[in-house]
């Protein structure tokens, strides 16, 4: 990109760009509830007399939000342009890249990846709040039987919008700050392949988050996140809302991962080829080819649930046709890649930080690439072991269960490479390291309790259990997003120029970990005894666990909370980090902290892999394309 | 990337293993294997024990395969979870260095194929004992051994209650299941609205209740008392209250219970081909 514009502003040195510079997130906010609430009242008077003319009239006002919003952000101001025969100056082009502009840049259409970076940071900060507070609220009701707190309407919503808050929440955790934040330096790249989709698909998630939180306003869903047909069909119209929001972000994810994609593919540096790739670009690239074939699944579901539901398609009905199994199937097909998708980047994070608190090479590191793409491979076959107790398809329950139990063996894989990376290193325990112990020890445990569900005699006692939630919980949340955690600990200096406030963070780690331990281990121990899923209410002989169960549940929150005030105050005023606080060897560490507009100053040059630690002769890069601190990195590097 | 650089010497040679184990390489390998050993010990003792404390009671066969499955898995996984727990809390107790970075870096030891090899062919044996196990227990589970008639009981979920009937006993109806003991039960499940899910959790099984189709599921009941049948599909606004009881009676009892409800025990009634 920096090439190009280059030419192009001697072609067309001029200034203007008038109302392009005038839009921000604030003027998309504006015209987005305009074109909604207009939508919305059209609907309501075009179609007062059709029975599904409530669901209409949400599904047009929703929509008339999202186009508001993109065309009052800012998003198609390109477009138009060149329909225009304008095409965008370099000052154009560099305004959008948010030059010189402060902090008002994160509000407004800007491609340049750092902000978009952490602006997915922000964001995923956020929904992680809102989820985590419905969270404490479930856990809450579930303090003591009886129901104390919540009806079940209220209940089940919050259930369901916990649930799908905080999968697009850690989807979007690692790939949306260090995918776009980090990888682009890390394979010495001057921003992303296509920095307006960048920008796009940010801006197209954003607005799908007050759609989330609509569902309270259109009577909640009682679905759970799985939104299983028929029951969908009977829902209120939130379940509209539910539907749109998904649309939404699995459009902007797909506009995410083909950028990703394509960066990695075509921007590494000279030099960098595959061996000499570092494992977490390598991580978020599979992780990213996952999600653009798998959750395009859901959109399909979720659009044949709204024809459903609004024009009496009976895609899923089975009264008129329709079949149930054909929503179930749509949607694991997307959500066991997903969980993937999740796990992936995250565990790449963990991969990557491993060898620079080991203080060792990555050990086996091409065996840490056969894992990844095992996993990647096997997860498409594995859909239907959530359907084991469906009635959908019995002889199928073998070889699901066979493919299912395959998994095991790249998951093994990623453990030796970690436990073999670890073995005989100079433990350098800093926060990050504290945080790869904890994904060590919760991922094992959500891995075992995985094979138990993936034995279908096992699973039809545990499947629709509590059993199932403490599983998955242990790995997205204690696996997958306590390798997050840890990433944004190691990152954060790149980002901010701060270091975090380890001490703090110490304290935020341990609270988190004991309370996801006591919380998760005895909703192990109900969903043993038999205790359902997603009840509002349960029978006196649960209690205690239950009870327990709670308490850990707010040790987690006070732990999140500490966390949050770690990351606000050390932003503020954090230590200064310097370029390369943790003496690691990939090329986002040559670079200033924070790095500046185009990152690199020359490209950089890539000569040998990133994981020499104790090689003496082994260089990640010998030109690192910063001249200014040249002198500090290579004497790191040495 | 993953030939042998390992540079502890007497990796190659090989001598005597009383030499390799007074050897520093050696006795750090017995040290992390004692530490191995004495997690497996901790762990096998744990796997035994959580599937007898914390199932409900075993009430059929299909139960009992369950807990079986539960343990083995248990005692199979427990090394493997000491190993990378023991080498993890290993190096973390003898090689740590907090503060600034460590004076100087690890040995460069870059991957061992015969590790990575054994690692590979034992995670594949598991796996396959695993998938072993689990076919002879599924097709244990989902064949009818025992030589009895099976009594067929077909349950309807409605939003959000259960009811069963008893075709061949005169089809008597009841809100409560009543099951006989000791003989195949076979369960044909439909629902009238949307998914359910019939959970029996004392006798190990669950089959979705679908709208529109049947299905099936079969146990043994081999305990006498009064048990759950829960929902374990959310399926709406009570679903937590769709619960009801299953009584397991000796065979006299469970004719007689069918008789006090207006059936025959062994009258076939006709049922309409639409429910298939």
């Amino acid at each position: 990109m920096a090439e190009t514009t280059l030419v192009r502003a001697e072609a067309a040195p001029s200034a203007g760009g008038g109302l392009m510079r005038r839009l921000n997130m604030w003027t998309g906010i504006g015209l987005g509830v305009v074109l909604a609430v207009a939508a919305y009242v059209i609907g309501q008077a075009l179609w007062a007399d059709d029975p599904q003319g409530t669901d209409q009239a949400v599904i047009a006002g929703e929509i008339g939000w999202v186009i508001g919003f993109l065309i009052g952000v800012g998003a198609f101001v390109a477009p138009i342009r060149w329909m225009l025969g304008r095409d965008l100056t370099h000052d154009d082009e560099m305004f959008l890249a948010g030059k010189d502009q402060g902090v008002s840049r994160y509000f407004r259409f800007t491609t340049d990846h750092k902000v978009v970076g952490v602006q997915y940071l922000v964001l995923a900060m956020t929904t992680f709040g809102v989820g985590g507070i419905l969270a404490m609220m479930i856990r809450t009701q579930l303090l003591r039987p009886g129901a104390t707190l919540f009806g079940p309407q209220t209940y089940n919503a919050l259930v369901g919008v916990h649930g799908i808050v905080m999968i697009v929440s850690t989807i979007i955790m690692v790939v949306g700050p260090w995918g776009n934040f980090i990888m682009p330096i890390m394979i010495g790249a001057r921003d992303m392949a296509f920095p307006r989709l960048n920008a796009l698909s940010f801006w197209t998630l954003f607005p799908a988050v007050p759609i989330f939180l609509s569902i309270a306003a259109f009577g909640g869903i009682p679905t759970g996140l799985v939104a299983y047909a028929p029951l969908s069909t009977q829902a209120p119209p939130g379940m509209d809302a539910f539907a749109i929001a998904i649309i939404l972000f699995v459009i902007s994810a797909g506009i995410g991962a083909v950028n990703i994609i394509v960066t990695a593919l075509s921007m590494r540096a000279k030099g960098m080829t595959w061996n000499r790739t570092p494992i977490f670009v390598l991580g978020i690239t599979a992780g990213s080819l996952l999600g653009l074939v798998a959750l395009p699944c859901f959109e399909v579901a979720m659009l044949y649930t709204l024809l459903d539901r609004s024009m009496l398609a009976s895609f899923f009905t089975p009264d008129q046709g329709g079949s149930q199994w054909l929503y179930a199937n749509l949607f694991w097909l997307m959500g066991h890649p997903e969980v993937y998708v999740i796990l992936i980047p995250g565990t790449a994070a963990v991969l990557e930080m491993t060898p620079v608190f080991a203080r060792k090479p990555l050990y086996g590191a091409k065996m840490a690439v056969v894992g990844i793409i095992g996993l990647v491979a096997l997860s498409i076959l594995v859909w239907a072991h959530h359907m084991f107790v469906s009635g959908w398809a019995p002889t199928l329950a073998g070889p699901f269960m066979l493919t299912t139990e395959l998994i095991s063996i790249p998951t093994g894989l990623i453990f030796l490479v970690l436990v073999g990376t670890i073995w005989r290193g100079k433990i350098w325990v800093r926060l990050p390291m504290l945080f790869i112990y904890g994904f060590l020890w919760n991922f094992m445990i959500g891995g075992v309790t995985g094979i138990y569900l993936s034995d279908v005699p096992a699973d039809n006692e545990l499947h629709g259990a509590l059993f199932v939630t403490a599983h998955f919980h242990y790995t997205l949340l204690g696996g997958a997003m306590i390798g997050a955690m840890g990433a944004l600990v190691y990152w954060f200096p790149k980002m901010t120029g701060r270091m975090l406030n380890e001490r703090v963070g110490t304290v935020a780690f341990w609270l988190v970990m004991i309370g996801f331990n006591v919380t998760f281990l005895s909703m192990f121990y109900n969903g043993l005894e038999g205790m359902p899923r997603r009840v509002a209410d349960y029978q006196p002989q649960f209690a205690t666990a239950n009870m327990i169960s709670t308490f850990g549940a707010y040790i987690i929150a006070s732990g999140m909370l500490v966390f949050l005030y770690a990351i606000i105050s050390s932003w503020r005023s954090g230590k200064e980090a310097g370029p390369n606080p943790w003496h690691a060897k990939t090329l986002e560490w040559f670079v200033p902290s924070p790095p500046p507009l185009e990152n690199f100053e020359v490209l950089p040059v890539v000569t040998g892999d990133p994981y020499g630690y104790g090689e003496p002769d082994t260089h990640h890069t010998t030109h690192p394309g910063v001249v200014s601190v040249s002198a500090s990195t290579t004497e790191v590097d040495g | 990337m993953t030939h042998d650089t390992d540079v502890v010497p007497e990796e190659s040679a090989r001598p005597p293993l009383q030499e390799r184990l007074r050897s520093p390489g050696g006795k750090l390998a017995a040290r992390v294997g004692l530490v191995v050993l004495i997690l497996t010990v901790v762990l096998l003792a744990f796997g035994i024990w959580w599937p007898n404390a914390t199932l409900p009671t075993t009430a059929s066969d299909t139960q009992e395969a369950v807990r079986m499955t539960l343990l083995v898995f248990s005692i199979a996984a427990a090394p493997v979870m000491a190993l990378v727990w023991g080498i993890s809390y290993f190096s973390l107790r003898h090689w740590s260095h907090s503060g600034d970075a460590p004076p100087e870096d690890g040995p460069p030891i870059r991957g061992n194929n015969r590790v990575v090899g054994s690692w590979l062919i034992v995670s594949s044996v598991l796996t396959a004992f695993l998938l072993v196990w689990g076919l002879s227990e599924l097709t244990a589970t989902t064949t009818i051994s025992s030589s009895a008639s099976p009594e067929i009981i077909k349950v309807t979920g409605q939003q959000w209650l259960w009811s069963f009937s008893y075709p061949e006993d005169g089809g008597v109806s009841s809100p409560d299941l009543v099951l006989p003991l000791n003989r195949p039960v076979v369960f044909q499940v439909t629902s009238t609205d949307v998914i359910h899910s019939f959970w029996l959790p004392e006798m190990g099984i669950k089959i979705d209740a679908n709208p529109a189709v049947t299905t099936s599921v079969s146990t043994t009941p081999t305990l006498l008392g009064t048990f759950n049948v829960r929902c374990a599909e959310l399926c709406g606004l009570n679903h937590s209250y769709m619960e009801t009881t299953a009584t397991v009676m000796g065979g006299d009892d469970f004719n007689s219970w069918i008789q006090t409800h207006g059936g025959t025990p062994g009258q076939h009634v006709a049922e309409e081909a639409s429910n298939g």
